[in-house]
């Protein structure tokens, strides 16, 4: 097999590709629907459809991106707008950091085009697959290829068609975010302690606002990042 | 609303996520992380995981809501049964997204 794949690096290469793109197809379609409402809100708070599509492309920040355009339609300063969505997506610095190991002797080239793809669902895709064994860094770059055209897809057909699509909570757009990380969260809980850990994130993101009322307020922004790095160390401590 | 106004977001916005994506990778990937470090990364996709969802289901828009007319707890544990059930992510995204709609028709 590796004999093979050294005299034609080429086809190989392009197999481990188009293996990511296949692993990630459904990452595309699960981005449609939240990228079409990104496009339609985008449009309808004074986007246009160049500006929504060019952001989808660049930033490929989900949350992040519906966050700036609640602060932008108040006409927040734009060091705020992009404060607010750089500490919501603070937590890519904790995915970037795990999947790192596995991507030693990688040049920084190759490293930068997986990390500008680096997504909750990518990274969860990926850290799954790394599991099986399977996973290189061709596979990783079709998942990512793939992830980024559903993204850009989505928006550009919501931005073109807002008009026609109308409110997209209509058929249930506001839940397509969420469901994506339930069944993100069920493909990684998949042993008891990381079930265990999973449940002190879930207490930490629900419990840490009460601490309002001793006067200690969490900005909303840091939550899950202050929740995730809480469960994941009571995590390293406990499961030794 | 200025273009100029929105350019410069979607600019910073650019920067601001490659930011905080590839300097870590790059880093890490260089350095002999200790045991106790990677295993506590290696908690890090359930941990986030965990409070996302809780976030996103029992606290949607920023509330604690924990009535039993709200869509969002119906509407997620049906993702995660067609999810345990069927492996498949998308079938698992549509039929939350079906339970939601039903969920808000039944309970609102």
């Amino acid at each position: 097999m590796s004999d093979m794949s050294q005299q034609r690096p080429h086809e190989g290469l392009l197999a481990r590709f188009t293996r990511g793109v296949r692993l990630g197809s459904p990452i595309f379609l699960g981005y449609m629907p939240v990228g079409i409402a990104f496009g339609v809100l985008a449009t309808t708070i004074g986007f246009s459809a160049s500006q929504a599509i060019v952001c989808s492309a660049t930033a490929l920040a989900g949350a992040g991106q519906f966050i700036a355009l609640n602060l932008m339609r108040d006409r927040a300063d734009v060091l705020a707008v992009v404060a607010a969505t750089t500490v919501v997506n603070l937590r890519y610095v904790l995915f970037a950091a795990t999947l790192s190991p596995h991507l030693r002797g990688m040049p920084a080239s190759k490293q930068a085009l997986l990390a500008f793809t680096l997504t909750d669902e990518t990274f969860a895709v990926n850290v799954s697959d790394r599991r099986s064994g399977a996973s290189t860094g061709a596979s990783m770059a079709g998942v990512g290829a793939i992830a980024w055209t559903g993204w850009v897809t989505g928006t550009a057909l919501g931005a073109l068609a807002a008009g026609w699509i109308g409110d997209p909570s209509t058929w249930g757009m506001d839940f397509a975010m969420p469901a994506m990380f339930t069944a993100l969260l069920i493909a990684l809980a998949e042993d008891r302690r990381h079930v265990a850990v999973a449940a002190i994130g879930a207490a930490l993101a629900v419990g840490l606002p009460a601490l309002a009322g001793v006067g200690i307020a969490i900005p909303s922004s840091w939550l899950i990042v202050i929740a995730s790095v809480g469960a994941a160390t009571a995590g390293a401590v406990i499961f030794r | 609303m200025s273009a100029a106004y929105i350019w410069a977001v979607i600019a910073l916005m650019a920067v601001a996520n490659f930011a905080v994506r590839f300097p870590p990778m790059a880093l890490v990937s260089r350095l002999d992380l200790p045991e106790p470090v990677t295993r506590w990364l290696g908690f890090v996709p359930a941990a986030v995981m965990g409070s996302l969802v809780a976030g996103e289901v029992l606290r949607p828009g920023g509330q604690l809501t924990l009535s039993p007319t709200s869509p969002y707890l119906p509407a997620a544990l049906v993702t995660a049964l067609v999810y345990h059930y069927t492996r498949s992510f998308l079938g698992a995204t549509v039929a939350g997204m079906a339970g939601f709609v039903a969920a808000r028709a039944l309970l609102g």
